[in-house]
């Protein structure tokens, strides 16, 4: 089944199956840390939390003292001081609480923005292995669904704490005052609400954990659903992808449900120890008035008072289940933060050379299963124009991919002038070696856009250069909106090979040491093919390029051309040289280039 | 674009409205159950306290022993009754609201991929993710809501009209302000509509720098373009903030007042009150009994503040996937659907079926657009194949979507065994018509699953069958779990010419009366094209081809070749024949550099040979 019941990948498999009590604290205070910056912020808005919880409980303290004062003594002017002090405080609760409500926000929503930031910043540095077994829909509900499963907590977290926390602790003293002994008796109900919270902590965090998988799962089938929709379309087969959807979607709803249903039970087992702690303190006083030990007056006022301690417990347990799913998103974004880039800059690791020649070393590489490349050995001289061919499936992108790093070989080195490239900075290193892989794309925007991926900060007029020299600044500025077209979803705005044309100026508009173009021309009419190539080798002049192309024609153009079979370099030279051998590249060149009818004729 | 400009306001919330309504609507029994097991909870939440007073009257003080107990028994009583009727209510009003988010999500879904390719090309991923996702969670939070309002609404209703029943001045009083709080209400709504919908809005672009960064990884890496996406993703991140920040405003401005407004008539009883009572007009317990209700109001007052700004932001969200379910797909069965002529097999080959016909065709992408095609013309004869030729830009994809209606024809017809396709229903006229794109598209499934996309069913033998005929078959017996191999998202776990060729079986194994192959070996090299070549000869025998492509080998595969430019058919003849008399031909072709290198190498060749030799 694609999409629902299978494991979502390596983030979700590495997390055990439930939070342990340490790793929850290792969340928590990871957490803390993350928020230390907003410390300020966050005292002072429980300063004004304090403030304002003062001031709804200092209501009742009017209300006494007019009776006590005013109505008792029959004294206008007690009553009057009693209304205006008590209008004061209302007043002065309002204006704290309009305080609150933004400072609070502030804290949160910077967390939050700070926290977007920062996962994605440590997304772009995640090498290709990560999105080679990553979906993106699961990368998504990262970013977006478990980011958004943390805003309740930021948001009325601090509020229930520091609220229900004060009415709590001074429901307490309160009690403890009018009866310790009664109040040492209400404590029979903290047990069972541990124990109980206990089981709701333990339930709830592999249910939580389970929903962010599930979440993950649904945007997955989603986001393929979506990218896929034109072959679905082609082939009829929406209904297929819809029930597939859909019990991608029904199991996430199973599983958000569960987590109600543990809420559902733990909830009312906490009110319900609030109430049989009433029960129980009410026996107990009903005994102890007989035996004189308190007056009827302090159980009837204690048990009244008893739902002041309770109504800040249910809270707080609401703040609790809060916590947990908060917990469960967190931990998938701290073990997305936790995952190392395989490649990475290594410390001291200093600037690329402007130039240099480009040599690959014995490397051996495979993606996790056999290697796919075998003590592969290449030098491309600077300045030289290497054409990389072979048969599909040669290893000859996965050759490209290695030249710039975007992986590292298991075995061997690749180096530019004297550089091992893990020793150079990556900003060195991808300013310097630029590939244009094989898998084009285009990003919504404009066609300026998309051609200043390759050097954002250049101006409208280096653009058009690039495009100029090119030979296709015509072609785009006479769309009705010139370069400001949008290219829309994925360049659908675009034919094929129009699309190509953009990746090859953006390439062009980099303008690096050493440029390895990935079939960059394969949709491309021969005919704009052969003009935008004599473009390309003329702007390129100087740099160093290896072109991968199953069209000979490119081949013929280079100054060596380098065949690779079956994860090896098996032949090296000119083209001359090569035809001359008769060997592989001969017999490439001759299906290649042999005349049509000829074709059907041959076999 | 969608959002922003597109969804106005006031008809924004009304067709919100209208959805939350209607996806509601189902469940209404459970809505109203839940609300009666709220009211439950609330009534007996509100009866413990008088219990435990009767229990202290007549138990306690009297000391009977008895009364105590039944007492105990009965507080214990209504202590179960308020668990078990939260617990019933919480898990009801989640799982309605969690059902119906579950339900539009799959509506959504289920509306998306059967709307025109059109709407795919204007329409982000990550948009429409966040959609389905962020949205329909809005709607979900203000669906939970409603028991617990219910419930609420009616606990102010009887505070007020106990109150009022005490005693009518002192409730007018404490009760004064609350017809202000309607308009509040209304006002902060209407305020914070707009932001909330942007702040929607913002939280889609968030999603969507995230989905493309991830989609387009390649390509960032290849270009060190990581810092031109996080500039991106910062942008969107505070614009999330600054929407956040503004109806943090709003609720900043509005509701203090809902805690002020019940407080304000605190503040009068103990004031106007406390002189009540020496007047002699009040007793004390009545007063402190008025106090003790309008403390009741602040609890249920505070959630209609929350439930009004949770309204907002979910009509908002509401709008937004109603603007997605409303669309309309542009391409749609007809009523009343003609069949197919019978073509005996379902390739329709035995009975020389699958003849396609294109008249005076004009096309545009868009209203307003550029012509595409304009006047084209094309007639293929059954079992015939044809060559498309013409240089990038020119329209030749276009024609390949135009027949199994992608889009429809702005002007003329296409016709496909004699009916006009607009007259078949879609899923007869895809099948028929089988494609393989220029860009390749794989699920992350399983390679057998993929080759038998059409035909999920397929055996095996087939499905090797399919491999083989594509040239596919070799590598897949190569992989680690041969054709159960499970493959990386977009199939990018493959090299290009891997994955093209798994698109080609795909299309063989589904059969069709014509076939489509839109640049379909363009990553393929040139000896391996060779065999596929010859392989797909076999499948092209009998069955109307239509072959877009730029190598002269391939071209050579087909009868005839149709030379495209600028929309229009500007020539058609054998391969030899545009090459002799089309100059435009040769160009796009660049036949002549093609035939000066061929002689060339072969020249450079022999000397070499000749230089080696000495
Ligand atoms: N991300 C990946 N994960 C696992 N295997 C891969 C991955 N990418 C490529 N492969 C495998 O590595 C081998 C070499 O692939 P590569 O893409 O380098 O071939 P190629 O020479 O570029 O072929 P083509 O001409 O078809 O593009 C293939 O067998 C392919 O299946
Ligand atoms: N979805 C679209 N919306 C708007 N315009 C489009 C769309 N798709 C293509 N076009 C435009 O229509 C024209 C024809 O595109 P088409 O894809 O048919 O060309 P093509 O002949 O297949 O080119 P190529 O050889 O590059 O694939 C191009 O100018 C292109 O910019
Ligand atoms: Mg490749
Ligand atoms: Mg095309």
């Amino acid at each position: 089944m694609r999409g629902v019941g299978r494991g979502t990948g390596q983030i979700v498999d590495a997390v055990e199956e439930a939070l342990s009590p340490e790793e929850a604290r290792r969340v928590i205070r990871r957490t803390f840390r993350m928020l230390r910056p907003y410390r300020g912020r966050v005292a002072l808005a429980a300063a004004l939390l304090v403030v304002q919880t003062v001031a709804v409980l200092a209501g009742p303290a009017f209300l006494r003292y007019g009776i006590d004062h005013g109505i008792a003594r029959r004294d206008l002017g007690a009553i009057d001081r009693a209304g205006l002090a008590f209008l004061i405080t209302v007043l002065v609760g309002f204006v704290v609480s309009r305080a609150v409500i933004r400072t609070v926000a502030r804290v949160g929503e910077s967390f939050l923005r700070d926290l977007r930031g920062r996962v994605f910043r440590h997304l772009t540095t995640l090498s290709l292995d990560f999105y080679d077994r990553e979906k993106a829909g699961v990368v998504v509900s990262r970013m977006t669904s478990d980011i958004d499963a943390l805003q309740e907590l930021v948001q009325q977290g601090l509020v229930l704490f520091v609220v229900n926390g004060l009415l709590f602790v001074g429901a307490v003293v309160v009690l403890m005052a009018m009866s310790p002994v009664l109040a040492l008796i209400t404590l029979a109900a903290v047990p069972p609400v541990v124990l109980v919270s206990r089981w709701f902590r333990r339930e709830s965090n592999q249910a939580y954990l389970d929903l962010r998988d599930r979440i993950g799962d649904t945007l997955s089938s989603l986001q393929e659903g979506l990218s896929g929709v034109r072959v679905v379309q082609a082939f009829a087969q929406e209904r297929g992808q819809i029930s597939r959807f859909r019990s991608a979607s029904d199991a996430q709803y199973a599983a958000h449900l569960h987590t109600i249903s543990l809420q559902a039970r733990f909830f009312p087992a906490i009110e319900f120890a609030g109430v049989a702690a009433s029960v129980v303190v009410l026996v107990a006083g009903g005994l102890m008035v007989r035996s004189d030990a308190v007056t009827v007056g302090t159980v009837a006022a204690f048990v009244l008072y008893l739902n002041n301690l309770f109504e800040p417990i249910n809270q707080l347990s609401q703040l609790f289940s809060t916590v947990q799913a908060a917990a469960a998103a967190l931990h998938k974004l701290y073990g997305l933060l936790d995952e190392r880039p395989v490649v990475a800059e290594r410390p001291g690791a200093y600037d690329l050379a402007p130039g240099g020649d480009l040599t690959v070393d014995g490397v051996t590489f495979g993606y996790g299963g056999a290697p796919v490349l075998h003590d592969v050995s290449v030098e491309v001289r600077s300045g030289e124009r290497v054409a990389l061919v072979g048969p599909t499936g040669a290893g000859k992108s996965t050759l490209a991919k290695l030249m710039a790093r975007l992986y590292d070989p298991d075995a061997g080195a690749v180096r530019f002038g004297t550089t091992a490239l893990p020793d150079a900075t990556l900003a060195s290193l991808r300013e310097r070696i630029v590939v244009v892989p094989q898998e084009g794309f285009l990003f919504n925007g404009t066609i300026r856009d998309n051609v200043a991926v390759g050097r954002p900060d250049a101006s409208d007029a280096e653009i058009v250069a690039a495009l100029e020299r090119l030979g296709l600044a015509d072609r785009f500025q006479s769309l009705p909106e010139g370069l400001e077209t949008e290219v829309r979803e994925r360049g659908s705005r675009l034919s094929a090979g129009e699309r190509q044309l953009v990746s090859l100026a953006r390439a062009a508009l980099a303008d690096p040491a050493v440029l390895v173009l990935d079939e960059a021309t394969s949709n491309l009419d021969p005919g704009t093919e052969l003009a935008v190539e004599a473009a390309m080798a003329e702007l390129m002049r100087g740099r160093t390029v290896v072109v991968i192309a199953h069209r000979l024609s490119t081949a013929r153009r280079a100054d060596r051309v380098v065949v690779v079979d079956e994860g090896r370099v098996v032949e090296e030279g000119t083209h001359a040289e090569l035809m001359a051998r008769q060997g592989s590249y001969a017999a490439l060149y001759a299906s290649w280039s042999q005349e049509p009818g000829a074709a059907t004729a041959d076999p | 674009m969608l959002g922003r400009g597109y969804v106005t306001f006031r008809s924004a919330r009304g067709s919100g409205w209208r959805l939350m309504g209607e996806a509601l609507s189902p469940y209404r029994s459970v809505v109203i159950l839940g609300s009666l097991f709220a009211a439950t909870w609330t009534a007996a939440k509100v009866a413990v306290p008088s219990i435990v007073r009767v229990i202290i009257d007549r138990g306690i003080v009297p000391g009977d022993s008895g009364a105590l107990a039944l007492g105990a028994a009965v507080l214990i009583g209504a202590g179960v009754a308020q668990a078990v009727s939260t617990g019933l209510r919480r898990y009801l009003a989640f799982k309605v609201s969690l059902r119906v988010e579950a339900d539009l999500r799959a509506r959504l879904f289920a509306h998306v991929q059967r709307l025109h390719f059109g709407f795919h090309d204007r329409t982000q991923t990550g948009e429409l993710m966040s959609r389905a996702n962020t949205d329909l969670q809005q709607i979900q939070f203000f669906l939970v809501f409603i028991p617990i309002t219910l419930a609420n609404l009616l606990t102010v209703a009887s505070v007020a009209v106990v109150l009022l029943l005490t005693n009518v001045r002192l409730a007018l009083l404490a009760l004064a302000a609350l017809p202000f709080l309607n308009l509040g209400a209304a006002w902060f709504s209407r305020q914070l509509h707009p932001v909330v919908l942007a702040l929607q809005e913002r939280l889609a672009g968030v999603a969507s720098v995230v989905e493309e960064t991830v989609a387009g990884i390649r390509v960032v890496k290849g270009f060190g373009a990581e810092g031109l996406q996080q500039r991106q993703l910062d942008a969107a991140a505070e614009a999330v903030y600054r929407e956040s920040m503004a109806a943090a405003r709003l609720r900043a401005a509005f509701l203090p007042f809902l805690d002020l407004l019940p407080t304000l008539g605190l503040v009068a009883i103990v004031w106007l009150g406390g002189h009540e009572v020496l007047a002699g007009r009040l007793s004390v317990g009545e007063l402190v009994q008025f106090n003790a209700y309008v403390l009741m109001l602040i609890w249920p007052l505070r959630m209609v503040g929350m439930l009004v700004a949770q309204t907002a932001r979910s009509a908002a969200s509401a709008a937004r996937v109603a603007e997605i379910l409303e669309t309309e797909p542009a391409v749609t069965d007809p009523s009343d659907p003609l069949a197919l002529p019978d073509g005996g097999g379902p390739s329709g080959q035995e009975r020389g079926m699958g003849a396609v016909r294109f008249e005076a065709v004009a096309f545009s992408y868009g209203s307003g657009g550029a012509a595409v095609l304009d006047g084209f013309d094309l007639d293929v004869a059954p079992g015939e194949a044809v060559a498309l030729v013409g240089p990038t830009g020119c329209g030749k994809t276009t024609v390949a979507r135009l027949l199994p209606r992608f889009y429809d024809v702005t002007g003329g017809r296409v016709l496909l065994d004699g009916v006009d396709v607009r007259r078949l229903a879609l899923a007869d006229l895809r099948r028929a018509v089988g494609l393989v794109f220029e860009d390749t598209f794989l699920f992350s499934d399983t390679v057998a699953a993929n080759i038998a996309f059409a035909h999920p069913g397929a055996a095996r033998e087939t499905i090797q069958r399919a491999a083989e005929l594509a040239g596919a078959a070799e590598f897949i017996e190569e992989l680690p779990n041969g054709y159960d191999t499970q493959l990386g998202e977009r199939g990018f776990s493959l090299s290009g010419g891997q994955r093209q060729r798994l698109a080609i079986a795909r299309a063989i194994l589904a059969d069709p009366r014509v076939l489509i192959l839109d640049d379909a070996t363009s990553s393929v090299d040139p000896t391996k094209e060779h065999e596929i070549r010859g392989a797909l000869a076999e499948v092209m025998a009998g069955r109307t081809t239509i072959v877009i492509a730029h190598r002269p080998a391939t071209i050579a595969l087909a009868d005839h070749v149709v030379l495209l430019d600028h929309g229009r058919v500007v020539d058609v003849g054998t391969h030899a024949e545009l090459v002799a008399r089309s100059a435009r031909y040769r160009e796009v072709l660049a036949e002549a550099e093609r035939r000066d290198e061929a002689e060339r190498s072969l020249a450079a060749a022999d000397e070499d040979r000749v230089g080696a030799g000495s």
